[in-house]
């Protein structure tokens, strides 16, 4: 949830001139798309490179932050040593970003693979973001293009209002108020998550509260974009002619209205899936939910660089093929036709 | 799917009346958290009940998980929370503002504006939040505030920033430019006065978000520490016991709820209209 804005007009600006460079002129369609994944790995690195330069401005580091009590300064000296502490921010970076193309996240704090550590939950906070990702755009779809059948009128400016709302509350808000109706009041489904023999929730009914906290942040944040991005589009000429031309309503959203919104609305879910791993930390703790959230939270606590670098890592990456997913949408949309 | 008449209803900027009925709700709340504490009937640090005691021991919301007055500490918790918050939103705005019209002005320092939010999308708010209050431990709300600041810059800088983008294009701009006014005086005099009501939008929308960032962190133990009243650590204190008092959570949940919402109806109100007419299907 990092603001409620959209981001879309002016990345659509910063697209413009690649159509004109060398490669694209040849390839048209391949340069393009190289173009676009070489500049969003290059932004990954630049975030991780953030990240960790961040965690080394912090006060204490990794051997201070996982010490045992009584342990002495030459004890602790050693744990630098041994966790590679002693070496300069820069090389360390350089060692670990050789590593990550052979799946190689480092080693945390606490001497383990970042891979093994992430193993368990990982799949868990994957499941249930992915199932909030296509619950709030399934949502916002439905409610986006009802109140834009009817633009100003009671159902549009009730969507519009209530999208709103809904964007505003914190995740947790959602959980507490969850809680209270389906666990506490009618007793419907389970306040907490137990965790099965496998490390993955006991039963499918414990995902369907923090299912339903994450995703109706996003509900709300999706129908406005998607609802703002049908009314750019209802103001086009086309769509005035389709209707000249007596198309069903229907017709218009899905053939006319739509497809040319597609762009913002990828953009909006790309942004989504940021706001839903932030709020997973949030939601997996209050609902006991074994994801990453709670092994981040862990991570930080322990200035364990590599761990949070790690988890940085995926969910940028996930981030950044959604964005890219985006932009590839965008080409395709508005021209970029070979 | 009735035969639709064409909408009539012109889409020019809501009147005044209007926006105050919308921008009321909001500034009440406010008001009344920030008096909260005046209004207290308990101490907020001394029990007066049982822990999770019932909502009529001599208190009208129960206790809490320390037996204290759940609604002393509910009309006590909002203040700081308010107060970080509006904070957050006037060093964003402004900040945000200078930059964004700069960035109108200036086409070069626009492109690298653009760059640096893109990068800031890919680093989850929440993340960013941890990062910042976990490298200064003792910085409590003001490292929440800072990062909060930190990491609300870019987007809005985009805001403005489109938004002064047609005001910079304009004959008047130009004329001013060429007559050789200074860049301050441009950005003072010229630009700043067409983007009002954008700004007191954006203003609004970054109070929700400071509201927004600063409970969730308050949440997660990052800003305020236990002893404090703070709605959002109330809620974190007192999940335990919902069971034996809901209000001890309910409460708290419900006043987040409502200063969110509240204040961001408020913000939509005073949003400039959609200029383009939509076509009636």
């Amino acid at each position: 949830m990092a603001g409620p804005l959209i981001p879309a007009p002016a990345a659509r600006g910063a697209g413009a001139p690649r159509a004109q460079s060398g490669p694209a002129r040849i390839l048209p369609g391949a340069g393009r798309a190289a173009w676009l994944v070489l500049r969003r790995l290059g932004m990954l690195t630049l975030l991780l490179a953030a990240v960790f330069a961040a965690i080394e401005v912090l006060p204490g580091d990794a051997a201070n932050a996982t010490s045992e009590r009584g342990e002495s300064a030459a004890d602790m000296v050693a744990r630098r040593a041994a966790l590679g502490l002693d070496r300069p921010v820069a090389e360390r970076f350089g060692t670990w970003m050789t590593g990550l193309p052979t799946g190689d996240l480092g080693t945390t704090a606490h001497g383990q693979p970042v891979t093994t550590v992430l193993a368990g939950p990982f799949p868990n906070t994957l499941l249930l973001g992915t199932l909030a990702l296509a619950l709030s755009i399934a949502g916002a779809l439905a409610l986006g293009s009802w109140a834009a059948l009817r633009p100003g009128g009671r159902v549009d400016r009730t969507v519009a209002a209530t999208a709103t709302a809904a964007f505003a509350l914190p995740e947790f808000v959602v959980s507490i108020a969850l809680l209270l109706v389906f666990s506490l009041w009618t007793g419907w489904l389970p306040a907490v998550t137990l965790t099965g023999p496998d490390g993955a929730p006991a039963s499918w009914d414990m995902l369907v509260l923090p299912l339903l906290a994450l995703a109706v942040p996003q509900i709300g944040w999706n129908t406005r974009i998607v609802r703002g991005a049908l009314a750019d589009q209802a103001a086009l000429p086309h769509v005035r002619a389709a209707v000249l031309d007596g198309l069903t309503r229907r017709r218009i959203l899905s053939h006319h209205m739509l497809p040319g919104a597609l762009p913002a609305i990828a953009v909006g879910t790309a942004t989504s899936a940021g706001m839903l791993l932030g709020g997973a930390v949030v939601v997996e703790t209050l609902f006991n939910y074994p994801g990453v959230g709670a092994v981040l939270a862990g991570a930080i606590t322990d200035r364990d660089t590599p761990l949070v670098a790690g988890v940085v890592a995926v969910t940028g990456a996930a981030i950044s093929t959604l964005l890219l997913l985006a932009d590839l949408v965008r080409d395709r949309t508005l021209g970029g036709r070979p | 799917m009735t035969g639709s008449t064409p909408d009539t209803r012109p889409r020019t900027a809501p009147g005044t009346a209007r926006i105050l009925t919308r921008a009321l709700p909001a500034l009440l709340l406010v008001l009344l958290a920030l008096v909260g504490p005046l209004l207290a009937p308990h101490a907020t640090d001394r029990p007066v009940t049982m822990p999770y005691g019932g909502a009529d021991d001599g208190a009208a919301l129960g206790g809490d998980l320390l037996g204290r007055d759940v609604l002393s500490r509910l009309l006590s918790g909002g203040t700081r929370l308010i107060a970080t918050a509006l904070a957050i939103a006037v060093v964003v705005t402004v900040a945000a503002t200078a930059i964004g019209i700069l960035a109108a002005l200036r086409p070069r320092l626009g492109r690298w504006v653009e760059r640096a939010a893109d990068l800031a999308i890919l680093l989850p708010a929440v993340l960013g939040i941890l990062l910042i209050a976990l490298a200064w431990p003792s910085g409590g709300r003001l490292a929440v505030g800072a990062a909060a600041t930190v990491l609300g810059i870019p987007y809005a800088v985009r805001i403005v920033a489109a938004a002064a983008a047609p005001v910079a294009a304009t004959g008047y701009l130009e004329t001013a430019a060429a007559g050789g006014e200074r860049l301050w005086y441009l950005v003072v005099r010229e630009v700043l006065p067409n983007l009002r009501a954008t700004l007191l939008a954006l203003f609004g929308l970054r109070f929700v978000e400071g509201v927004y960032v600063v409970s969730v962190a308050a949440f997660l133990q990052l800003g305020p520490q236990p002893p404090e009243a703070d709605w959002a650590l109330m809620i974190r204190e007192n999940a335990p016991g919902i069971m034996l008092n809901p209000w001890a959570v309910a409460a708290p949940c419900l006043a987040i709820g409502l200063l969110a919402i509240s204040v961001n109806l408020a913000a939509e109100a005073l949003a400039p209209a959609r200029p383009t007419p939509e076509t009636t299907l």
